[in-house]
């Protein structure tokens, strides 16, 4: 779901760089508020390391096969700390994997980054939203929500971005029946991404509590 | 698909010759050999890319699409470049938002020889042509790049798990 360099005009690509900046601003002051900025950076590198590799991982969906993302997941678990964490695991996708590029990397980094934080905060409303359900089905039900709507949102973006870019001379209806596909089939990522988000945050909740507080 | 094919061919000379076609059936045909440029386009995980718009591009004309079409199930797509315009031409593959934009030589043919144009295959279109060292590293090479960027956020970690203690 990245987009590759020379697929949009220069100026949604500064765009996105433009809003990239601006998120990765407030995500670091939000993370400087803390009383130990330095404290969560061991698991926030972790699960960078996690998001680089997962873009390697093909699950097939057919007609074709997608690779997972995990910007809720990381969202869910890291909170602020996604947002940089994103940023750097698409640089090193960009010039390791060969996935997005370097001039659209404002633009992944928003469109996987901001689902991202809104995946956090969809986790967050566990403690007020999801009062009436007993523990262990609300975080896991919150965390299945913060995962899938996280890749949900990101595969909307990508979709718009897509539609509204696409050059005059290519055959738009063609282009625009491969891309619907192509965002359908990440429903399927998306449920098996919640799936995997709620697994991992109740075995984290169960091993290790204090990680989840963040 | 080919009398489909060989009833366009007919229509297209008639056509051309500017004859009412229902009063001569004599048909004459001439043909030349031309070097064209057969192209395969693949994603990174080796699927060929099927059903792809192509747009092709003359040198100097980076605007104007020269030709347009589309690959076959096997992502491959040919096109026969116009032995009058040499140089460098631009061809863009794309799908869904995936597409790679690559550049393909064609030799001058002033020297009096057959037009030559170099095969190309592209690959890799999850790299792009701005930067795509995938596709030029060994996959031993690549699994050590890999595993030296896991390492560097491992360490990152246990660097920063350090310092609290």
């Amino acid at each position: 779901m990245h987009i590759p360099d020379g697929i949009l005009p220069a100026q949604v690509c500064a765009a996105g760089y433009a809003i990239t900046g601006l998120a990765t601003w407030y995500s670091l002051r939000q993370i400087n508020r803390r009383p130990d900025p330095a404290a969560e950076v061991p698991k926030a590198s972790l699960l960078t390391a996690a998001f680089f590799v997962a873009s390697s991982i093909y699950i097939p969906v057919p007609p074709a096969s997608v690779h997972l993302i995990l910007n809720g997941l990381l969202g869910v678990v890291l909170g602020h700390f996604a947002f940089p964490a994103i940023l750097i695991g698409l640089f090193f996708q960009a010039l390791v994997i060969g996935h997005g590029g370097i001039t659209t990397l404002g633009v992944n980094a928003s469109m996987m980054g901001i689902p991202a934080l809104l995946a956090y905060h969809i986790f967050q409303l566990r403690n007020s939203v999801g009062k009436p359900l007993a523990e262990p089905t609300r975080t896991g039900v919150f965390a299945f929500l913060g995962g899938a709507l996280g890749l949900g949102i990101a595969a909307l973006i990508f979709l718009g971005l897509i539609i509204f870019n696409i050059p005059a001379e290519l055959d738009a209806g063609a282009e625009q029946t491969a891309v619907l596909a192509l965002s359908l089939s990440h429903v399927p990522l998306a449920i098996v991404e919640g799936i995997f988000t709620a697994m991992l945050v109740l075995f984290l909740r169960r091993v290790k509590p204090e990680l989840l507080e963040g | 698909m080919r009398l489909r094919l060989k009833f366009a061919w007919l229509l297209a000379l008639a056509l051309a010759s500017g004859a009412a076609p229902a009063l001569a059936h004599g048909v004459t045909v001439e043909h030349r050999q031309v070097s064209s440029v057969e192209l395969q386009a693949r994603f990174d995980t080796d699927e060929p890319m099927a059903n792809a718009q192509v747009l092709v591009y003359a040198p100097g004309n980076p605007t104007d699409v020269w030709q347009q079409g589309t690959t076959d199930d096997q992502g491959r797509f040919s096109f026969t470049p116009d032995s009058s315009q040499p140089g460098t031409w631009e061809i863009m593959v794309r799908q869904a938002g995936h597409g790679v934009l690559t550049t393909i030589p064609v030799a001058d043919s002033t020297s009096g020889g057959e037009p030559t144009a170099t095969p190309v295959t592209v690959a890799d279109t999850g790299a792009n042509s701005l930067i795509s060292p995938s596709a030029a590293l060994s996959p031993v090479q690549r699994g050590i790049t890999i595993g030296s960027v896991i390492w560097g956020f491992i360490g990152t970690a246990l660097f920063f798990a350090r310092g609290k203690h």
